[in-house]
């Protein structure tokens, strides 16, 4: 009875560690859990153990699946999806209110310099050449002659 | 005001944390290589000896895929072999380049700690 336990404490830790290994190459994910598994068996026998507290003693030292999947993942020098949606919802709970700031600052900034730069153009173009906004208005009066008349 | 000085503590454990995780990366790899630099040895018995290390206590899980990452780049050759009891034991060996990565990483690790202590103040002068 103790010793089914015992396996089903082990086997399910294996496969809590497999479940975050999904990116990780075929060859490194299956070494690492022959080695994960080896590693258990050798301290199982080497220390002869029996009890289900000792195996989960064991299993405690190897670490939590989620940092024995990290460390691969760093070993690996692959970003892990671990890692990249820790990013994600750090992104997305933190830092939304800033961005939005950021984006409206920008946009007010990017507003001016438009705005800046347009009338910088009609000073050069006024400048450079006189005919060009004495024409300018004339079609605008025209346009506004049938409406006037209408 | 107590609540900050709490936040202020855990904080700054976990920056002590944070520290020895970067203590440790780029030295851990080079204690692997030393461990196995007289005779061969396998995974269970590295791990066990990093186990009675206090200062450079990992969960024993983050050595293995350390020890695969050293096969990968060429400095340690491994091979599973039966144990007169008890389950198989992955066995790992030095190889030729990586006793010249330990040979490497001795002189500079000498320099390097010597400029630590002198800038840090914690040579044996200081």
């Amino acid at each position: 009875m103790s010793i089914n336990k015992t396996d089903d404490a082990v086997g399910e830790y294996l496969r809590e560690v497999e479940a975050r290994l999904g990116s990780l190459p075929l060859l490194q994910r299956r070494e690492l859990l022959a080695d994960l598994e080896a590693h258990i068996a050798t301290e199982r026998a080497d220390r002869n153990v029996q009890s289900e507290g000792e195996v989960l003693e064991i299993l405690e030292r190897l670490g939590s699946p989620d940092v024995v999947a990290a460390a691969a993942y760093q070993e690996a020098d692959a970003p892990g999806p671990v890692r990249s949606s820790t990013v994600t919802t750090f992104v997305n709970r933190r830092a939304n209110p800033s961005w939005v700031l950021i984006l409206v600052i920008a946009a007010a900034i990017s507003a001016v310099v438009l705005l800046l730069g347009v009338g910088l153009m009609f000073f050069v173009r006024s400048d450079d050449s006189a005919p060009v906004p004495a024409q300018a208005p004339a079609p605008v009066s025209s346009q506004s002659a049938p409406s006037a008349t209408r | 005001m107590n609540y900050l000085a709490s936040q202020g503590t855990v904080s700054c454990m976990a920056e002590v944390a944070q520290l020895s995780t970067s203590l440790r990366r780029g030295t851990l790899e080079f204690c692997v290589l030393a461990m196995v630099e007289r005779e061969d040895r396998y995974g269970t018995e590295i791990v066990r000896r990093f186990g009675e290390e206090r200062n450079l206590a990992a969960s024993e899980g983050t050595i293995y895929p350390l020890l695969s990452r050293l096969r990968r780049v060429g400095w340690l050759d491994s091979k599973w072999s039966e144990s007169p009891a008890g389950p198989p034991r992955r066995y790992y060996a030095l190889t030729d380049s990586g006793r010249s990565a330990l040979e490497h990483f001795r002189g500079e690790w000498v320099s390097f700690r010597q400029t630590v202590d002198r800038l840090v103040g914690t040579g044996e002068a200081a």
